[in-house]
């Protein structure tokens, strides 16, 4: 899986913010903030990953168990799934 | 996962909240284009007020190139939200030139325009990577006020045809209006205008003198400061804002005299190629495009921070906390960044007078 390529991540005081392209502007009419977690999941996302890749590098990053690190994957996944933003 | 590092949901309050992160870091993240001073209308109360063929001007005016060039030197220095304003964007025969390659970059854009340019294709070209927001002024609700302000027969036609346009291709839109004592009779009629069209509506009355200190007829188009504050009250965000500010009390402790986000978080950068730190200013005229924008954004903080201090007059003022003065209005009315203007004391006092601690 990746995500589309019709967002950004974009920064604004540390805070990192997904910012709609072209015509998605339309369907997401607003701002996603991602928390650190969620911003290095989007970043991981910009090539092609599997759910166990994206668990190994969570887990690594953030020194926490793999249970944890699925369990905020997959959170993160259905959301921007929902909004329409990932591609499988 | 949204919403993190207390940040508030709503897009409104979130945004804010974000600016006020952004100036604390002096990060540049509100941009203003103004792509031309020219305009196809000829409104007297208008701050910049040039014709549409003025030649000299059109000239001057940077290349879609200079644009995309600002653009991306913006975005390295921080720059998330991009204003496209004039003049009017659309008297530009290059708009999409200038606009199309912004619409990839990962921007929030927003577009002023007076809507009566707009044609179905060009509606349904913005619908093909649309702004975060379109926003056009109304100046009446019909065409013997609107062309009365305007100047230009036929154009409250073309301006609800643009309309109609952005709406036909579900382009993000908000109507707004500029009130002068021409069409202020028509405010409420031009509510019901936008709420027909289910389009949210604001309006604004504070106009200033002209940016260039060319002579206008401002003074003969501004209502009176009890006027102000009585259309301000029929706005409930406003009213709600004075009730808020009078129960709070305290005066303000703040001495700066640049109190928002201009030279702090935001700039201008006008057709030109010249940065300020608001639209109404013209002040520093800092180039980016020949020093560089870091260098420019540096002249334009170095503008807001070295400027003189409220004046003792204004420091001492009663009715401080409702004054709507700011460094520009000051400028241009007085041609000092720091004299009070009596205009905006007349309507400080009349807040004070609805608002305050005796109002009741």
């Amino acid at each position: 899986m990746k995500h589309k390529t019709d967002c950004m991540m974009q920064n604004i005081a540390g805070e990192n913010l997904l910012v709609p392209l072209g015509a998605r502007v339309l369907d997401l009419n607003g701002l996603m903030t991602l928390n650190e977690t969620a911003a290095f999941i989007w970043a991981l996302l910009d090539q092609e990953r599997t759910l166990d890749e994206l668990i190994a590098a969570v887990a690594e990053r953030f020194e926490v168990p793999s249970a944890v690190a699925r369990a905020d994957i997959q959170t993160f996944l259905a959301e921007i799934t929902r909004l329409g933003l990932l591609e499988e | 996962m949204t919403a993190p590092g207390g940040l508030p949901t709503e897009y409104g309050p979130l945004v804010g909240e974000l600016g006020r992160r952004a100036i604390e870091r002096r990060q540049p993240v509100n941009g203003t284009f103004e792509l031309t001073e020219r305009c196809n209308l000829n409104c007297t109360m208008c701050y910049v007020r040039q014709p549409a063929g003025h030649a000299a001007l059109r000239a001057g005016e940077l290349s879609p190139r200079a644009w995309l060039e600002l653009t991306l030197q913006a975005m390295e220095n921080g720059m998330v939200f991009l204003l496209l304003t004039g003049g009017e964007v659309f008297l530009r025969p290059d708009f999409f030139e200038i606009y199309t390659p912004l619409t990839r970059l990962g921007l929030l854009l927003t577009l002023f325009t007076n809507g009566t340019l707009i044609t179905d294709a060009i509606a349904r070209r913005l619908a093909e990577a649309p702004p975060s927001r379109t926003e056009i002024t109304l100046y009446g609700a019909t065409a013997a006020t609107y062309e009365a302000v305007t100047g230009v027969p036929g154009s409250f036609g073309r301006c609800l045809a643009g309309i109609e346009a952005l709406r036909k291709y579900r382009v993000p839109l908000g109507l707004k209006s500029t009130l002068t004592t021409r069409n202020v009779g028509e405010l409420e009629a031009m509510r019901k205008m936008a709420a027909a069209w289910d389009l949210p509506f604001s309006a604004a009355w504070l106009l200033t003198k002209r940016r260039d200190q060319a002579p206008c007829g401002v003074a003969g188009c501004r209502m009176s400061a009890a006027q102000c504050v009585e259309l301000e009250a029929t706005d409930r965000a406003s009213a709600s804002e004075w009730r808020e500010r009078a129960l709070r009390g305290a005066p303000s402790e703040n001495e700066k005299n640049f109190y928002c986000a201009a030279g702090k978080a935001a700039f201008v950068v006008n057709s030109r190629g010249e940065m300020s730190p608001c639209l109404d200013l013209i002040q520093p005229a800092a180039r980016p495009l020949e020093s560089g924008f870091r260098e420019a954004w540096q002249e334009v903080q170095a503008f807001v921070d070295s400027a003189p201090p409220l004046a003792p007059l204004c420091r001492a003022c009663e009715v401080r906390d409702y004054c709507p003065r700011c460094p520009a209005f000051s400028v241009l009315e007085t041609g000092s960044l720091s004299e009070p203007v009596p205009y905006l004391c007349e309507i400080a006092h009349a807040r004070k007078e609805r608002y305050g601690p005796h109002s009741e």
